[in-house]
């Protein structure tokens, strides 16, 4: 058990509160673009030179991904297609979905909608039904519903975020469908916050020049996913749990025609064999881009993008990474976990060592990023951590002064759960941030119906790109998986009823293999990843590769 | 000496009865990693919402069982741990546009009649790892009161350690589920600026516009971003 | 509790028995002495377990006696038979055996000791103490209405908990005087409607239901008049398979109509309000 904050935290904590009187209600400017993209290049990851590499091979060649991934995505297959007998399907259905997250969960509830029998869906998942990143969304989901909103009002903000390298159709798609989702989500039951006649809450989010962010306290995301299982339970659909997908399978005439899963628990592959595929698995901050710490799930390797691109899917703006502003910098057990967006939505100011506010508390989350950076390594005004993490305040307690006593414990509950397991009180004391990897703002190339560039493969949610270009505005994330899942979900159904399926192969993946040679890459590595390694170094250093059999 | 063991202070536990030593500091998932483990059951969001981390402990001197979750728990000397990756519980299957309250005054006892074998021992809450008041929110099941099911219930992320520990063998997480869902379609009010703009883009009120937009040059759609008018406060 | 009592409700009374509440409420309001529900409380476990040592089924009730003690009140009242037979009975016992109460107490160390200290009332005792406000309160005598009362088990048995004699009760008796009805003396008052058998056999409760009110109907009873929410709804409800059909109504319901209250009567399967009608008690 972490007591507090130690004695020289205080200090500046001290200083936090002397200043907080003064501070409330104030505001600081927002940076003008050229401001803006200033720190941006002086301060951001995404903006470093070092850190990325050049695809060699591949549908995408010539692009620029982070380092990380690049060595995924230039490994060589977890399988060797010769050991594959794919003369015998283990599971026949119309609609394959990779991944049990809120993307692969929505898509199969809308196939399910548009005429396909639960019967003949089956959803493979790495981990557990639900465990997923959609789970720990905290903040809210955007939707323009309310009346001096428009979803036109919606697109400026998604595009403008991004800094108009979003897909234009694929932002159309997103805020035009938004509030049809939310309509959905009330016929399934899900509880938002809402006022006293039914309307709901709604607060602003960084970038955001409305108030449109949906939310159900700071358990948005697990009540969505929550829910969403709950009813693709009540229709049956079938669900493997802990059976990745390994590797996507072709037929012969080219389409993709379904995958190869392989049982975590006892390394037995099964082939599915499917009319329509949807890639679901969501992102890939579990590869830690530039030693960052993470907000992702346990899952989160970007399994999906490597067998999209082996199957042939280009992909986009991977070079840039959603580092969320605000990640938890102290106590030590909970570095790189997230502090909701909401916190500031709700009034909470960043401010450094000194107790000075340095920065409007909702620009968009890379501005914000990087002049939390900044103000850390560029001006060495953030407080260090007993374990050397550098970290800025993020005053919680100005939350109460602005909307009443209680305020934090109704709209805040998991965070300040969170927080009072380390003895933390965060109504009274401020929290400790530092930006943490928190989005894959690219991924697979999509057209506007969730539709992939190869046949047979649809794709939604954090795996793909193009609807966030660059940099994902808060709440728009549920929203994606909800919108491009439905979407993916309901144009794999009407491919399912047409398509036919030839002779099942994996010669796209001999071939990548092939690719790797003849570029002259050298690689002891295998993707996907599908677990990150964080065992001990010791225990690894004399770790026998010895299997055991009885 | 390793050099982590230099540095670090170390502590002992007990992972399912056998001895490692870990640095001070971790929390249990981090210390089990530390000791060699490699999760495949047992870890999902590593932040305190999934509920896959659920750990059975005790300490030396006690002689309880406490309950945790292993992402968000520090490490104790002398701790005694095992994990709960799967409960097997029941869940029954329902048709949401069959669930009104307003048509049956005890939905709940039709879906999870076992509630009706509370006894109030309380132990349920005891071992919820999020504090919820769970023993509360089956006697509000129990006499009808889905709402107060819902609202008690709502930060549940549905571990299990509930169920498992129940002598009655109520289903504390899947009956709350049913309750959250029924209050939020049936109980709620809905929101009517919500279904105006939903019929606003059926009837294709902002195709144009929307067209417009798609189609705008890179520079004009920059202008009328900078220039767009942004909500501050109130 | 100066301004009123402290009400114990009951699941029943919040679901299946909600008519009763209304009206008790309604009636006690008239009184002047409301009902007013505990802030907490829980499930009496609606069985009483007879077990000498099962001590886990008694700790429902005590931590609603625990609910009335931490609200500074020595009082509880019930309105249904099966809670005040199991609140009444598991109260009794931690008074009359400390070892039980200190285990109990063992037991809930989270919570704060229960003292032993409160008692458990059933509506009707207070109603018999009131007799005379009652009749003062009455504008539309229910005369008219030939009225069988019966009590089935649980306010009567074991002896050491009956609100009544335990062979020849009259507290119903009093009361529907009281209001002016024509009580018709029932032979079968006392005895079991069936009970919980209505869940798998109700063969047996239709036996039984069958038997009480042929012998009402055959004694000239236009209604039967009871408190327990089971017994109510056995009566009631399994009527369907006899030849008969008069309503079953809860005294409250009655004493309410009697003193020119409006109640709903909703969840009525036998619905009452044509005999009202007939009998010019409802327009």
């Amino acid at each position: 058990m972490t007591d507090g904050y130690p004695d020289y935290m205080q200090e500046s904590i001290k200083k936090v509160k002397e200043t907080r009187e003064e501070r409330m209600g104030k505001t600081y400017d927002r940076m003008t673009p050229s401001e803006g993209q200033e720190v941006l290049n002086n301060f951001h990851p995404d903006y470093k030179k070092e850190g990325k590499e050049e695809l060699k091979i591949g549908p995408s060649k010539g692009r620029k991904v982070p380092t990380e991934l690049a060595k995924l995505l230039r490994a060589r297959s977890l399988i060797d297609p010769s050991e594959i007998d794919l003369t015998q399907v283990d599971h026949d259905v119309d609609v394959l979905i990779i991944g049990g997250g809120g993307a692969g969960t929505v898509a199969a509830l809308w196939s399910v909608y548009e005429g396909i029998d639960p019967e003949n869906i089956l959803i493979s998942t790495k981990l557990r039904h639900g465990d997923s990143n959609s789970m720990m969304a905290q903040g809210g989901i955007q939707a323009a519903d309310k009346d001096d909103d428009s979803p036109i009002k919606h697109y400026l903000d998604a595009i403008g975020g991004g800094h108009f390298t979003n897909v234009p159709e694929l932002v159309k798609a997103l805020t035009i469908d938004g509030p049809k989702v939310l309509k959905w989500h009330e016929e399934l039951g899900i509880m938002y916050d809402r006022e006293e006649d039914g309307n709901f809450v709604e607060l602003p989010g960084g970038g955001t020049s409305r108030y449109r962010l949906h939310s159900s306290g700071d358990y948005t995301g697990m009540e969505l996913m929550r829910v969403l299982r709950d009813e693709a339970d009540n229709l049956d659909i079938p669900v493997l749990e802990f059976t990745p997908a390994v590797e996507l399978l072709k037929d012969d005439k080219g389409q993709v025609a379904g995958a190869l899963l392989m049982n975590l628990e006892t390394n037995e592959y099964y082939v599915v064999r499917a009319k329509s595929t949807v890639m679901a698995t969501g992102g890939f901050g579990r590869l830690h881009v530039q030693a960052f710490p993470t907000t992702n799930h346990y899952g989160a390797t970007g399994d999906g993008l490597i067998m999209g691109y082996r199957a042939g899917v280009p992909i986009r703006d991977l070079d840039s990474v959603q580092y969320h502003p605000t990640g938890a910098a102290f106590p030590d057990q909970i570095v790189g976990l997230l502090v909701t967006e909401k916190v500031r939505s709700l009034g909470a100011q960043p401010v450094n060592m000194d107790g000075e506010l340095f920065v409007n508390p909702l620009e968009p989350r890379d501005i914000e990023a990087a002049a939390i950076i900044r103000e850390c390594r560029g001006r060495e005004n953030g407080v260090t951590t007993p374990t050397g993490m550098q970290g800025v305040w993020l005053d919680s307690p100005l939350i109460e002064m602005k909307s009443g006593e209680g305020t934090i414990e109704d709209t805040l509950p998991a965070m300040v759960r969170q927080y009072e397991r380390f003895g933390i009180d965060i109504t009274k004391e401020p929290i400790l941030v530092y930006p943490t990897l928190h989005y894959q703002n690219g991924g697979l190339i999509i057209n506007e119906d969730g539709s992939t560039p190869v046949k047979g493969l649809f794709a939604g949610g954090e795996v793909e790109g193009g609807v966030h270009g660059k940099n994902r505005l808060m709440g728009n994330s549920l929203l994606d998986y909800n919108v491009f899942g439905r979407r993916a979900g309901m144009t794999a159904a009407k491919h399912a009823k047409k398509a036919s399926i030839g002779k099942l192969t994996l010669d796209h993946v001999n071939d990548y293999n092939q690719q790797i040679e003849d570029a002259g890459i050298k690689t002891d590595k295998k993707s996907p990843l599908l677990l990150p390694e964080y065992r001990g170094k010791k225990v690894l250093e004399r770790h026998l590769d010895v299997e055991v059999t009885l | 000496m390793s050099e982590d063991e230099e540095n670090r202070e170390m502590i002992e536990i007990f992972v399912m009865g056998k001895r490692y030593k870990v640095p001070k500091g971790l929390t249990i998932m981090t210390a089990l990693e530390y000791a060699g483990y490699k999760y495949v059951r047992g870890c999902g969001c590593r932040g305190g919402f999934c509920g896959a981390c659920a750990t059975i402990y005790r300490t030396e001197d006690e002689y309880k069982f406490k309950m945790d979750l292993a992402c968000q728990t520090a490490v104790q000397d002398g701790m005694f741990l095992v994990q709960l990756p799967f409960v097997p519980a029941v869940r029954e299957d329902f048709d949401i546009e069959e669930v009104d309250p307003k048509e049956n005054d005890n939905v709940m006892l039709d879906y999870y009649s076992e509630i009706a074998r509370c006894v109030s021992c309380n132990t349920c809450t005891k071992a919820c790892p999020q504090d919820i008041e769970a023993m509360d929110y089956v006697q509000a099941a129990l006499r009808g009161d889905v709402e107060r099911c819902a609202d008690l219930s709502f930060d549940c992320i549905q571990c299990g350690l509930c169920s498992i520990r129940c002598p009655a063998d109520i289903k504390h997480y899947h009956l709350a589920q049913l309750a959250r869902r029924i209050t939020g379609r049936y109980i709620h009010e809905h929101s009517d600026e919500l279904e105006k703009r939903v019929q606003e883009i059926k009837n294709g009120e902002y195709d144009d516009k929307m067209k417009e937009m798609v189609e705008m040059e890179m520079e004009e759609l920059k202008k009328l971003y900078e220039e767009r008018d942004i909500r501050e406060e109130g | 509790m100066e301004e009123g009592y402290l009400y114990y409700p009951g699941c029943t009374l919040k679901t299946k028995a909600s008519d009763y509440e209304e009206s008790a409420m309604a009636v006690m309001e008239a009184l002047g002495k409301p009902l007013v529900e505990m802030d907490d409380w829980y499930c009496c476990g609606a069985v009483q377990s007879l077990t000498e040592d099962d001590i886990m089924h008694q700790i429902a009730p005590i931590r609603t006696m625990c609910c009335a003690q931490e609200q500074g009140e020595k009082e509880v009242v019930t309105l249904c038979d099966m809670c005040y037979n199991v609140l009444k009975q598991a109260n009794e016992r931690m008074k009359e055996k400390p070892d039980d109460l200190e285990t109990m107490n063992e037991f809930l160390t989270e919570d704060p000791d229960y003292l032993g200290e409160v008692d458990v009332h059933h509506i009707f005792e207070i109603l018999r103490d009131m007799k005379d406000e009652i009749k003062k309160k009455v504008k539309k005598p229910i005369t008219d209405l030939k009225i069988a009362p019966y009590y089935g088990c649980m306010l009567l048995r074991p002896d050491h908990v009956a609100i009544d004699d335990t062979e020849d009760p009259h507290i119903m008796e009093g009361l529907l005087e009281a209001i002016g009805a024509e009580v018709i003396h029932n032979p079968k008052r006392t005895e079991c409607c069936g009970s919980y058998h209505t869940v798998n056999r109700s063969d047996i409760v239709e036996k039984r239901v069958e038997d009480i009110v042929s012998r009402a109907v055959k004694d000239g009873a236009d209604a039967i008049a009871l408190s327990c929410p089971l017994c109510q709804f056995n009566l009631d409800f399994h009527q369907r398979n006899t030849e008969y059909d008069i309503p079953v109504f809860y005294l409250t319901e009655l004493i309410a109509l009697a003193m020119g209250i409006e109640v709903g009567m909703e969840k009525h399967k036998i619905d009452p309000k044509s005999l009202l009608k007939d009998k010019k008690i409802l327009e």
